[in-house]
């Protein structure tokens, strides 16, 4: 019985952001930094490619493969952080803010100077550092004397400073024209993008979102505590390293295409909290399509706020979630 | 839609016309063999076009007759204005000031950080990119929405009096191209000649920006000015902007001190008075520490034998009062 009432309400959530997602996709393809009336792209979706082929061009080969890979990195990170929150027990915890994102930035970015493809190279070096500071974290905040949930923040703010400096250490040893470029991403880049690379990233992604998915109810054992999800029959030495190992392929890809972009996975899983409760198995599913919603928004503002060009999305998704992060931070503290 | 016949016929005699005056003998029966059936055709969306080969190797099929040009960097668009060209011109980048009327045309982005969508949205049927300026991605995209692009590499002056003639035959200006490229040389020889006669070639600093201290090695279009014009460029080397301390500048005791900046006036000043504390380098102690226009020598284009010879008049005053 309880268990068609979850599935009723795991249906009723996918629907509902199905719906919105699929409106701020639509919403994203039709608007841009042309100018270009929503009513006349409209027209140019549900008519032939002949009649404007300039705004077909725009819309399916500049916009849809970018708002595609917003979706993709929204979902992505918002699931990340999600599985922090619930695997550290602390609402504060995401990639970007214990410095998953930085390690792997650094491990991007010795990918591009060394001149790596964008995939697998710079994937695969962008991983590799991700599961170094994951692991140089956890060695870090696992001493006896810091067992405290807030010393693993700190001890990530601190790992985030390290890469920062680091990154900082590579970009002023680089003299070229990468500079630029690696500036840019560095602030979360999402323009640039074909059909074929986000393809790529779907692959990567889906059986991800799919194996968080199936790993949802662990999660809300985990949330309890260790030692209670063990005795409730999780297998901790399997499920905490699989979670880790699947939330660092999942950021390193993400900032492999796109750079790091921070607060996603805090704002999300927090408001769809909010709104869904706390279960995971209903959380899962929603954090893929709200997080690929609100990112979708994000860029939208990003490409379309500033006069001239366009801003680096990343520098959005900060803007709203510093200030939410420490908001967060006074209410957990009282 | 008659009009539009008529200008398209038009159009299809006036190429044919010039291909007759300029015997361009190998592609005429080609020309004429297209000229006719587009005359019963009568289809202006026909457009003719030829395979070159760019100045970074690609093979890129250029139009025949281009009007729909984007440039994406400020130097090419300094060339096709240069060249008389810019009706042919319908876009440009930030930045692209010169001459003040460039800045009016519509604007695709800064040149590292292109819109696509805007370049996308003035239909271009040419777009012309610089291999080191712009990022090797965005000619890739643009190779993929099938958008012609044509890449030229104007890394020294003998190279820019290619690009610019490379362009002028684009946009059939050929003369003026050469006409252009003619004035440059002769001005270059000019400087090359007058420098002959210094007793001495002066140690002279480039600084690129008033801070960091940035200044240029030997793989750059700087160093072939400072050299062209009679110095002796400090910063000499394999990479193409080192970087340098304060200490490493009082050990090179510059003769000259250049600083390229957009600074003027005030700003100016002040950078003169920091330097005015190191009284050990010549350059400070002689007074002669200079700020330069940097877009005059930044941008691979003909201004830059203005840029030559103001240097020229910098390093050897004596020498080329004349030039004044």
């Amino acid at each position: 019985m309880e268990r068609s009432v979850l599935l009723k309400r795991i249906l009723w959530t996918v629907i509902l952001l199905s719906v919105l997602l699929a409106a701020s996709i639509l919403l994203g393809i039709l608007m841009g930094s042309t100018g270009i009336g929503i009513k006349r792209a409209l027209l140019s979706l549900t008519s032939s490619r002949e009649n404007d082929p300039m705004l077909h061009t725009i819309i399916w080969q500049i916009r849809f493969p970018r708002v595609l890979l917003a979706a993709l990195v929204g979902a992505a990170l918002s699931m990340g952080g999600l599985v922090f929150q619930a695997l550290l027990r602390n609402p504060l915890a995401e990639p970007y803010i214990l410095g998953i994102s930085s390690g792997s930035g650094i491990g991007a970015i010795i990918g591009i100077l060394a001149g790596l493809s964008r995939f697998p190279g710079v994937s695969f070096t962008a991983f590799a550092g991700s599961i170094v500071t994951l692991l140089l974290l956890f060695l870090m905040s696992s001493g006896k004397a810091i067992l405290k949930s807030n010393s693993l923040l700190l001890s990530g703010v601190m790992v985030n400073s390290f890469c920062a400096a680091f990154i900082m250490f590579l970009i002023s040893i680089t003299q070229d024209a990468r500079l630029h470029n690696i500036i840019f991403w560095l602030m979360g880049d999402l323009s640039m993008i074909n059909l074929g690379q986000v393809g790529i990233l779907a692959a990567i992604l889906t059986p991800c979102f799919f194996l968080l998915f199936c790993f949802s109810n662990q999660m809300n054992l985990l949330l309890v505590g260790k030692e209670m999800a063990q005795s409730m029959g999780v297998n901790i030495r399997i499920v905490v390293p699989m979670l880790l190992l699947i939330t660092s392929l999942m950021v390193s890809a993400t900032v492999s295409f796109c750079g790091p972009i921070g607060f996603v996975g805090l704002v999300m899983p927090h408001l769809l909290r909010l709104i869904f409760g706390p279960d995971h198995r209903v959380l899962a599913p929603a954090c893929i399509l709200g997080g690929g919603t609100y990112m979708v928004f994000c860029d939208l503002l990003a490409r379309t706020v500033p006069d001239q060009g366009e801003m680096p999305a990343g520098v959005i998704t900060a803007m709203i979630g510093a200030p939410l992060f420490i908001i967060l931070l006074k209410r957990s503290g009282r | 839609m008659t009009i539009l016949h008529l200008s398209s016929i038009a159009h299809c005699l006036f190429v044919f016309v010039r291909r007759f005056i300029f015997r361009d003998s190998h592609r005429l029966t080609f020309t004429f063999l297209i000229a006719f059936v587009s005359f019963s055709a009568i289809s202006p969306s026909l457009v003719w076009s030829t395979q070159m080969v760019d100045e970074f190797g690609r093979k890129v099929t250029v139009p025949d007759d281009p009007r729909r040009i984007v440039s994406l960097a400020p130097s090419i668009t300094e060339i096709i204005f240069a060249l008389n060209q810019e009706s042919r011109l319908k876009g440009v980048t930030q930045f692209s000031d010169f001459p003040a009327e460039a800045s009016k045309l519509p604007s695709v982005g800064s040149y590292v950080h292109l819109d696509l969508e805007r370049i996308v949205a003035l239909k271009p049927d040419l777009c012309i990119a610089t291999k080191d300026g712009n990022p090797i991605k965005v000619i890739k995209m643009l190779e993929a929405l099938h958008i012609p692009i044509y890449v030229v590499h104007p890394k020294n002056l003998e190279l820019i009096m290619e690009t610019i003639i490379g362009i002028g035959k684009i946009l059939h200006a050929d003369d003026r191209a050469k006409a252009i490229v003619e004035d440059m040389q002769f001005r270059v020889n000019t400087v090359k000649s007058l420098v002959l006669k210094a007793p001495h070639r002066p140690r002279v600093f480039f600084q690129i920006g008033i801070s960091p201290l940035v200044s240029a090695g030997t793989p750059t279009h700087i160093h072939e000015l400072i050299t062209l014009a009679g110095g002796r460029n400090v910063s000499e080397g394999p990479v193409p902007y080192p970087r340098y301390s304060h200490e490493q500048i009082l050990i090179m005791a510059p003769d000259i001190f250049i600083i390229s900046s957009m600074a003027r006036g005030e700003q100016f000043a002040r950078v003169r008075d920091e330097w005015a504390r190191w009284k050990d380098i010549p350059a400070v102690k002689n007074d002669r520490v200079y700020v330069v226009d940097s877009n005059l020598f930044d941008r691979p284009t003909p201004r830059l034998v203005d840029a030559l010879e103001l240097l020229a008049t910098m390093i050897h005053p004596g020498l080329f009062e004349a030039l004044k």
